[in-house]
């Protein structure tokens, strides 16, 4: 209850007032009331209510939690939250190698990054993304739906639609393979149908838009509870050009860094964004580093970085609080984001690389296709 | 700027505040700096009792001076130094975190700060079997990382679960939040509700510039505010509990091609007391393997420029690199 009156959510006009008019605690300003409060520092007796209404629910709030219980605060020990940790799927794109790097691929409630060159592959993980979120729980996918808020218009459906026809007929492999129930049950509404239907598509044209888009996220995400992907695919395009007042960017970028933090956490879904490259330049050389300035660094928890070398796209894990740094090459098929083939094997003309956590049915697969 | 209320001294009744504010004096500044034979006539009230009453409220208000020698034994007693777990840093840090500072780590994005964080609390659960509280405000804790790190410390199960139990992570994402969870942390340890949290000793903020950055900026200084009330509490708790605040901090760059500096601006600069600069040198990241450099940029004890390299630990355990100090130590 000693709560001071700098520390509680009000407005900086009110704020100012109350410190001029000799409140320090927020206990003085409850023994005040809305009247006495209205009187001394000259505002009307709603927005006296208001603010009180305000004070209240905070110190209520400290009060529940010092209690005993953990109230609205988010707060656990780090045993529950391993525990939490173990039980939560990844997204996998479908790309061994990148699902090893990123220890099993997207994770949930974090915010992943992803930078390129134009032309590297971003879109396509994207949309590859979009529709491994709806992968059924018993393929090793995490059964959710997918939110696509597309500022450059790069988003294809016909592309998607090549994408999904391609992961359904993987799922349909591994179920005639191991021809278990809640396969070919999961299968009868795993369709291409399902999976266009599932995928929220919002096309932002400039940054007040996208900022709106996101902060109105929370309640579309209480209304479609089962989203578990926000794709955002290009944040730097609606930031990066035309704006005068660099402090303000820096400013609205932060703020919705967190306010996508709040939207992972509380929804459990996962936050990709795509991100574009420019030059920095040295004394001596000039290199590519990530759009948006240094602060902006900060806001992904997971930063991968598409390259090229030669002819050879590059994935590289650049910043991530549990996994280490590593390279690995991939490849972009008619069918989506895929491992590279290693050169000496392989009759199997898909070039899809299984997931690690699925059973490897190679060879019944190649029976499988040799049959049909 | 404390308002004069009835009862806030024996003489202080409910009629001589009215007739006081009638006259202009509402708070005990105004009261304690004005001419009191000026008042008596004004207000029609006894000289005497107003005297009595500036000398009640004048030792209520004002602070007393301490001796240094007390200072000194006061902080020789409840001083501690908590090892990091690293002994390259705890070499720079001067053997380790001082409680009642706020010791800063700052760095550019992926230059290990949350790793270095996440060591600093699996070294003090782990080895001091100390309570640990970690406010999160990026996301980036994860608890399969830090049991990793006490894997790597201890083969014991049953003193790794019990080193998971005594980190409580708590998720804020607002500096508001950050705010209730530091005064619910300042009531609990007032109150002295042992049982939940035991001896507690450290608390690490990961990272208070993201909660602050959207504040700061554009043409509103209300952030300004928010960040100076957020380092006096960080500040008053440390030193009245005796507590070691760690937080983390981002750089940036002036202009694109200038030094990189500590994010939050001059203002900040002044409230932690050690900051530490974490660099990961060969930066570009289409190289294989990064060295981890941190460097001391600002230190009560040491001299500024020394500079070890860091080892984050993969699994095994950091071995101590060699000091290389810039200017006589």
């Amino acid at each position: 209850m000693q709560r001071e009156v700098g520390s509680l959510p009000l407005a900086p006009a009110l704020r100012a007032r109350l410190a001029a008019a000799g409140f320090q605690t927020a206990q003085e300003l409850l023994e005040t009331g809305p009247c006495g409060l209205s009187k001394e520092i000259g505002i009307s007796k709603e927005e006296a209510l208001e603010a009180l209404q305000v004070v209240r629910q905070e110190c209520h709030g400290d009060a529940a939690r010092t209690a005993g219980g953990s109230g609205a605060t988010r707060k656990f020990t780090a045993l529950e939250l391993l525990e939490e940790e173990q039980a939560q799927g990844f997204i996998i794109t479908f790309c061994s190698a990148l699902d090893n790097i990123l220890g099993g691929g997207v994770q949930l409630t974090k915010i992943t990054e992803v930078c390129g060159a134009p032309g590297v592959g971003k879109t396509q993980l994207c949309m590859q993304l979009a529709v491994d979120v709806q992968i059924p729980e018993c393929f090793g996918g995490v059964a959710g739906e997918a939110v696509f808020i597309d500022t450059e218009g790069s988003f294809m459906v016909d592309r998607v639609v090549d994408i999904a026809a391609a992961c359904v007929q993987h799922c349909q492999l591994i179920a005639e393979a191991q021809q278990e129930e809640d396969h070919l049950k999961a299968l009868e509404t795993f369709s291409l149908e399902s999976i266009l239907s599932h995928i929220y598509y919002f096309r932002c044209r400039d940054y007040i838009e996208l900022l709106a888009q996101v902060y109105l996220l929370p309640e579309f995400l209480s209304e479609h509870s089962r989203v578990r992907l926000v794709v955002i695919d290009g944040i730097a395009f609606p930031f990066r050009h035309d704006f005068e007042d660099l402090s303000l960017r820096t400013r609205l970028l932060n703020g919705l860094a967190q306010q996508l933090i709040i939207v992972a956490n509380d929804h459990k879904a996962a936050v990709v964004l795509t991100n574009q490259m420019t030059t920095r330049i040295g004394q001596s050389q000039s290199t590519l580093v990530p759009a948006l300035g240094e602060s902006w660094g900060h806001a992904a928890t997971v930063r991968l970085i598409f390259h090229w070398d030669n002819s050879q796209r590059l994935a590289t894990l650049y910043k991530s609080p549990s996994q280490k740094e590593a390279t690995i090459p991939y490849h972009i098929t008619p069918h989506g984001f895929r491992d590279v083939q290693p050169p000496a094997v392989t009759q199997n003309s898909e070039g899809t690389e299984m997931n690690p956590r699925k059973r490897p049915r190679r060879e019944e697969e190649k029976q499988q296709q040799f049959q049909s | 700027m404390v308002v004069l209320r009835a009862g806030l001294c024996p003489g202080l009744t409910e009629e001589m505040i009215q007739l006081l504010r009638a006259n202009g004096i509402r708070t005990v500044v105004d009261f304690v700096s004005s001419d009191l034979e000026d008042v008596a006539q004004k207000c029609s009230l006894s000289y005497k009792a107003l005297v009595a009453v500036r000398r009640v409220l004048l030792a209520q208000f004002s602070a007393f001076p301490a001796n240094g020698a007390d200072l000194y034994e006061e902080l020789k007693s409840s001083t501690a130094i908590l090892p990091t777990g690293n002994p390259s840093l705890d070499q720079l840090l001067d053997s380790g975190l001082y409680t009642g500072e706020v010791t800063e780590l700052m760095g550019a994005p992926g230059s290990g700060k949350t790793q270095v964080c996440l060591g600093i609390a699996a070294s003090v659960s782990l080895s001091l079997k100390q309570h640990v509280l970690f406010l999160d405000s990026t996301g980036g804790f994860i608890a399969s990382r830090l049991y990793q790190m006490l894997q790597a410390q201890t083969e014991d199960e049953e003193e790794q679960l019990e080193a998971l139990q005594r980190i409580q992570v708590a998720r804020v994402f607002d500096v508001y939040e950050v705010l209730s969870a530091l005064q619910e942390l300042r009531d609990r340890l007032s109150q002295q509700v042992m049982s939940s949290t035991g001896p507690l000793k450290i608390v690490v903020i990961d990272s208070v510039s993201a909660v602050i950055y959207p504040l700061l900026g554009g043409r509103q200084s209300e952030g300004l505010a928010i960040m100076m009330q957020l380092s006096r509490e960080l500040k008053t708790l440390a030193r009245e509990f005796s507590l070691a605040v760690v937080v983390t901090n981002q750089v940036t760059r002036d202009s694109s091609t200038g030094p990189l500096k500590p994010a939050l601006g001059r203002s900040w600069s002044f409230v932690p007391s050690t900051r530490v600069l974490l660099e990961s040198k060969e930066a570009s990241w289409d190289k294989g393997t990064t060295r981890r450099v941190a460097a001391l940029a600002k230190s009560p004890r040491q001299p500024t420029g020394l500079q070890v390299e860091l080892d984050i630990g993969n699994g095994d355990m950091p071995e101590p690199s060699p000091v290389t100090p810039t200017q006589g130590l």
